[in-house]
């Protein structure tokens, strides 16, 4: 299967004369915003009918259920219905049908879903929940990952073997496997033969949560005629209403019947994408008939009972030669995937395929291996495994060019993977300004000026790193877009990527607007409504601005096809002549003259005899990657062309570390990342901005800590502490390199997960820089710093 | 439990609503008056999305009783100006928010500094709006809305 | 999270009255709320009566004498940044308000509060200790004074007995020269709960008061270290002298924060800094009260 490889003509003509493309426009959705008229899902209103559920949940990280009594709760004035999992039997997932509405016979997870209250108002939904008992036997939790590997009883799914998966998906039955993604390149033994040096290390990774801020929300109606509605705050609306209309098909309903609106979401990072509370708004409210249903999650709940980045374990074996040729990469991931991994194993597949990094490895074996155990269910999380790997990857890298005596952005360039290269499952690299990225990155941080601090306590410390990522998701993920045109001329876009901070909607807008010449100020893009808005797989991957984006531009020239075409029916110009300029239909063979757009896309051209032509002008467009494919041989993984191409990164950092206290102060951080075609510049600063605060934040303080019966220990931002305004780095640095993507809108790929990726890996090397010391297990913290040098010190 | 009947100004407005004791000013405002940029981010005082002005003084509308807001002076972010403020203009023009979820409570808190302070230092403003959580932007284009509005300010 | 728990709310004109309404077994005073609301929400407090002492003539503002500073129980910790005497007079009281939560925190917490929840990351009693500062109760029959150094009894406990309420917090003032620094350490630079707190008061003739918090089950004076450092000119040495000292002086555990051996490494490597701070500061130097110093 080919790769689009060359750029179309018609994309490098309009290359060289973009006018909204490219510019750094105010956000369409910044006034909503700023006077606080942007609605979220739990500012709509419902009226005096609306019902609470208050979800009761597992206190025990693996436990048989050995009874339920709801009875007293039942009696408490104000409460409407208690359910528990007998009312639902239905099983769900997006990639693998491994998880059921409510807990069945066992528990899996502290906080699992095991019953629910719904009642007239919240505090009567949660004072009664409260007498709920729920009778456990508990069981041996399986909470690390290698050992869960490991184990053949007392498993987190015995019926593992009976689950439905996609199909590149390979469970292995009677284990804790999920699914295992194998690739082998080459010959990994000639590979270590060859070498010089063979470095080995492993790395850890512990569990992080998204925080975004809105925590998910979500209203379920089933109405009298038994049709569906829900609102959530989610990234993924028709993903939502397919899994929803899937897992209750046994009510009879049909996909037309469920409805999913989604109005602004107050953050995702991968934590409102596919399922995971929403499915219990669907089933309550088909308990309730007649009357919308309630659930909000708590903070609490949040750390608890929605998806959170997996843990991971991974082993790097690297062979170097003296020249610095990697001449083979064995690595070995254990992923921490949680209860429930029906998205997760997808993050492990994605891992699989990917995890040389962006360097040309002739001689490959990875083992990406996705475990249960006896924790949250893992899930997506910005970056989709790739951060986590880094981690370890990049410090290997630059551990092997330290034991060969080389620079290490030397070493990188050196082995960085270029257009046409062999990716790991066979396929070939697309265009790419890998090495620009890196260049750039290294001459923002002074590298190689050697740079020491004033005070005596603190030393200086530098790091480049590169990367790369795809974007994960199945073959045939496809978007799609409407675009209506108004009486003034003003236009609607009615596609269903989420709005969820990364400026979607200016983008789409942006993209029409080249297209038509339609102001970006006279452009409205609408939060989906599955009933309105056409078709999106989901807002994930940072795929949107090239896939949707590909839709909407798609849409904009059936719109302008139509406008042409109608210009050419009723006025008889050549076709040829026509183009669009300043909202105008304007034409090469009769200069001056220009048809203003408003004056005929809703009621048409006036001709001689005074009757009409025309009519409404709606623009249509739908992309699918056709070339994409992600079926290949499970023992080698050569054969498909399972990603549809990288954007590939580079990143830096200059810190300052205070030996005695072990706190790090980012002096300055540095990400160049090839966007193929900026859309919007400030908007993509944006990205770097937040998203590289967000990866430093993993590095410096984050983490989920559990406890040995699987008990999270800091559910609240008092104990998980995200970044404040006081804790940014002195200085950003962004940089956009563009190195067109052939099949994207204007050239651009996406960017939005890549910023937080390097982060782990940069301050990594950076405190090597500074300290010498060499810390495998995320986070760094000035804890973890301060006493191993101070150990260190006792030792010399 | 009993209902109380408290009244408050809210937004210029005077408004008379019947609360329990256990009701806090964030539920009130959301659900009884439909104050609604005022957001539920963490319920505990960590996040600031609930931050309105009391009596001229940013709170938590988490953390406050509804009852003791009978007789005071709210605002929230509907309430703060007819027109866009220079600083609503310095946030929108730099793209300075990206969700938007934490946009109303650090609007408050932006609001309440320039009150105090005309020409704030960029640490300062980073205090100013240290309890006010954010996870999409880094906070960077915030501070600089913030500095922008300062100086561009009389 | 709504509050589940059902209780009727007062709002008392008079002291009597309230006094009157804490008789009450299941009552509970409410004043800025940040921490009695948390605690509400999570279960872990359930009263049946909330007394909210606002609205009590005389609770509030500052009263400056020659001699000392009363604090009234309903002044919050925005109020103590914002006085100016608080900041010439009791400078140090003015650093660790400023470390406590974040402004819209700060806008209503008070002082008599953070004492009254005596949680031992408290950041405002090390600065009390060393002030020497008393707390001012009013109980149903008398009013009685508590040296800070008596209040504290354990983890989120107080000499305060069931029925009383405290009306103020007085800090002596001195008339020596005095330099004074508290050092937090936290996860990070924003909104954190200390897990090592050093408070260090330098005065004139080398007299030297020191406090810690966040490492032991409630803040503590550490007077060995005083009595080490007392009349001696402080130099390299007499510090390395009195880092040797910490481990007698602080019980630090390990939590989900931090470790007893980070705290105790940091709760050396703060005293050390507080110590040179609170010196160079009463020398008239650098660095400035509020520098971050960790």
């Amino acid at each position: 299967m080919a790769h689009p490889q060359s750029a179309p003509t018609e994309e490098k003509a309009q290359a060289t004369e973009l006018k909204t493309v490219g510019q750094p426009v105010q956000r369409i959705d910044g006034w909503e915003k700023v006077t606080g008229a942007a609605k979220f899902a739990d500012d709509l209103d419902f009226g005096p009918g609306l019902l609470h559920a208050f979800i009761i949940d597992s206190p025990h990280a693996h436990a048989r259920i050995k009874g339920i009594d709801t009875r007293a709760a039942e009696k408490v004035r104000g409460v409407v219905k208690v359910v528990t999992g007998k009312d639902f039997p239905f099983r769900f997932g997006l990639y693998m049908k491994d998880r059921h509405v409510f807990a069945q016979e066992s528990v899996r997870f502290v906080g699992e879903q095991v019953a629910a209250v719904i009642a007239t108002d919240p505090k009567t939904a949660q004072r009664a929940a409260g007498l709920v008992k729920v009778d456990y036997e508990e069981l041996e939790p399986i909470l690390d990952p290698v050992k869960a590997f490991e184990q053949t009883s007392d498993l987190v799914h015995p019926d593992l073997g009976s689950y439905t998966h996609v199909p590149w998906f390979f469970p292995k039955a009677k284990t804790n496997v999920a699914h295992w993604r194998k690739i082998r390149k080459g010959r990994i033994e000639k590979g270590f033969a060859e070498a010089d040096f063979v470095l080995e290390d492993s790395y850890r990774v512990p569990r992080y949560a998204h925080c975004a801020i809105e925590p998910h929300v979500a209203i379920g109606l089933f109405d009298a005629s038994s049709r569906l509605t829900l609102w959530t705050a989610s990234q993924s609306p028709y993903t939502q209403r397919h899994v929803m209309a899937e897992a209750l098909s046994q009510l009879g309903l049909k996909h037309k019947d469920v409805r999913v609106v989604t109005p602004y979401v107050g953050g995702g990072f991968g934590g409102k994408a596919g399922v995971t509370m929403e499915i219990l708004a669907a089933a309550l409210a088909t308990a309730v008939k007649g009357q919308p249903v309630k659930i909000m999650w708590s903070r609490a709940q949040e750390f608890r009972n929605t998806y959170m980045r997996l843990g991971l374990v991974n082993k790097i074996k690297l062979g170097v030669k003296k020249d610095g040729t990697i001449t083979a990469l064995k690595h070995t991931l254990y992923w921490d995937a949680g209860a429930y991994v029906e998205y997760a194993a997808n993050v492990v597949n994605a891992v699989g395929l990917s995890s040389t990094g962006p360097y040309k490895v002739d001689n490959v074996e990875i083992d990406s291996i996705c475990v249960y155990t006896n924790l949250s269910p893992g899930g997506p999380y910005r970056g989709f495994g790739y951060s986590e790997f880094f981690f370890g990857l990049e410090s290997h890298m630059s551990k092997a060019a330290e034991k060969l005596g080389m620079d290490p952005v030397e070493f990188r360039r050196k082995n960085a993977i270029r257009e046409n290269d062999t990716l790991p499952y066979g396929a070939e690299m697309n265009p790419n300004g890998l090495l620009e990225a890196i260049d750039k990155t290294a001459a923002a941080v002074e590298w190689g000026k050697k740079e020491e601090s004033k005070d005596p306590n603190k030393a200086i410390g530098k790091s480049v790193v590169c990367f790369w990522k795809a974007p994960a998701m199945p073959p045939n993920a496809s978007s799609s877009a409407f675009l209506k045109f108004n009486e003034d001329g003003s236009i609607n876009i009615l596609a269903s990527g989420m709005e969820i901070g990364q400026g979607f909607l200016t983008a789409m807008a942006q993209i029409a607007s080249e297209v038509l010449s339609v102001p970006v100020s006279q452009i409205r893009v609408e939060t989906p409504d599955t009933d309105r808005n056409p078709y999106e797989w989901q807002t994930v991957a940072s795929h949107v601005t090239w896939s949707c984006g590909n839709a909407v531009k798609k849409a904009a020239l059936d719109a302008k096809e139509q406008i042409l075409d109608l210009v050419v029916r009723a006025l008889n110009l050549p076709k040829e002549s026509l183009f669009l300029e300043d909202a105008c239909v304007k034409s090469w063979a009769r200069p001056g003259w220009q048809l203003p757009l408003k004056d005929f896309v809703i009621s048409g051209i006036q001709v001689e005899d005074y009757t009409f032509k025309g009519g409404p002008i709606m623009g249509r467009g739908t992309f699918l990657p056709e070339f994409s494919s992600a079926i290949s041989d499970p023992e080698t993984g050569q054969g498909g062309h399972p990603n549809v191409h990288y954007t590939t990164v580079a990143g830096g950092v200059v810190i300052e570390l205070d030996k005695e206290t072990g706190k790090i102060k980012v002096l300055k951080a540095v990400l160049a990342v090839d966007v193929g075609q900026a859309i919007n510049p400030s908007m993509i600063k944006g990205q770097i901005t937040g998203g590289m605060l967000q990866g430093l934040a993993t590095v410096l303080y984050e983490d989920m800590r559990y406890d040995e019966k699987g008990v999270l220990l800091n559910p609240s931002f008092s104990d998980y502490k995200i970044p404040t305004a006081l804790d940014v780095p002195a200085e950003v640095i962004p940089i956009i390199v563009e190195t067109a993507q052939p099949d994207g809108p204007f050239g651009a790929r996406g960017m939005g997960e890549h910023t937080m990726i390097p982060a782990a890996a940069m301050i990594a090397n950076a405190v090597h820089a500074a300290t010498g010391l060499r810390i495998n297990s995320m986070p760094l913290t000035a804890e973890k710093i301060a006493l191993a040098l101070k150990d260190k010190a006792k030792g010399s | 439990m009993k209902k109380i009947a408290i009244e408050f100004k809210l937004n210029g407005t005077q408004r008379q609503v019947e609360v329990e004791p256990s009701d806090t000013l964030l539920e009130a405002l959301r659900e009884r008056v439909g104050a609604k940029s005022p957001k539920c981010g963490c319920d505990r005082g960590d996040c600031g999305t609930c931050t309105v002005s009391f009596n001229g003084k940013t709170v938590r509308s988490c953390l406050v009783l509804a009852v003791e807001a009978d007789g005071a002076e709210i605002v929230t972010l509907e309430g703060i100006s007819k027109e866009p403020s220079k600083l609503q203009k310095e946030f929108a023009q730099r793209n300075a928010f990206q969700c938007g979820f934490c946009a109303p409570g650090i609007v408050m808190s932006a609001t309440e500094l320039l009150g105090k302070k005309k020409k704030p230092t960029r640490e300062e403003i980073q205090e100013a709006i240290a309890g006010n959580l954010c996870r999409c932007t880094g906070y960077t284009p915030i501070v600089e809305a913030i500095e922008a509005a300062a100086n561009g300010g009389k | 999270m709504p509050i589940t728990c059902e209780f009727e709310y007062h709002k008392p004109k008079t002291l009597p009255e309230a006094l009157k309404l804490l008789t009450d077994k299941g009552s509970c005073v409410l004043a800025g709320g940040t921490d009695l609301l948390v605690w509400m929400k999570e279960g872990l407090r359930a009263p049946k009566t909330v007394v909210d002492i606002k609205g009590i003539a005389g609770m509030g503002g500052f009263t400056l004498s020659a001699s000392a500073l009363r604090i009234g129980a309903c002044v919050t910790f925005s109020e103590l940044i914002e006085s100016d005497v608080v900041r010439k007079k009791l400078p140090m009281l003015w650093e660790c308000s400023r470390t406590v939560a974040s402004v819209g925190v700060r806008n209503r917490a008070t002082l008599a509060g953070n004492i009254c929840s005596a949680v031992p990351s408290l950041d405002s009693a090390p600065a009390l200790l060393v002030y020497d500062a008393v707390v001012e109760v009013r109980g149903p029959k008398a009013t009685r004074k508590v040296p800070v150094a008596e209040w504290f009894t354990g983890v989120k406990r107080t000499a305060l007995k069931p029925g009383e309420l405290v009306t103020a917090v007085i800090i002596p003032l001195t008339k020596k020269k005095a330099g004074s620094c508290y050092v937090k350490l936290g996860r990070y630079r924003g909104e954190d709960l200390a897990q090592v707190g050093v408070a260090v008061l330098a005065l004139a003739d080398n007299e030297y008061r020191v406090a810690f918090c966040a490492v032991g089950p409630v803040p503590t004076r550490a007077k060995k270290i005083e009595a080490l450092l007392s009349g001696k000119e402080l130099d390299d040495a007499l510090i390395a002298q009195a880092k040797e000292l910490v481990p007698q002086e602080i019980s630090p555990i390990t939590d989900i924060r931090s470790s007893k051996e980070y705290r105790l490494h940091m709760a050396r490597v703060m005293l050390a800094r507080g110590l040179k701070a609170a010196c160079a500061r009463l020398a008239g130097d650098a660095p400035a009260t509020g520098d971050n110093l960790v």
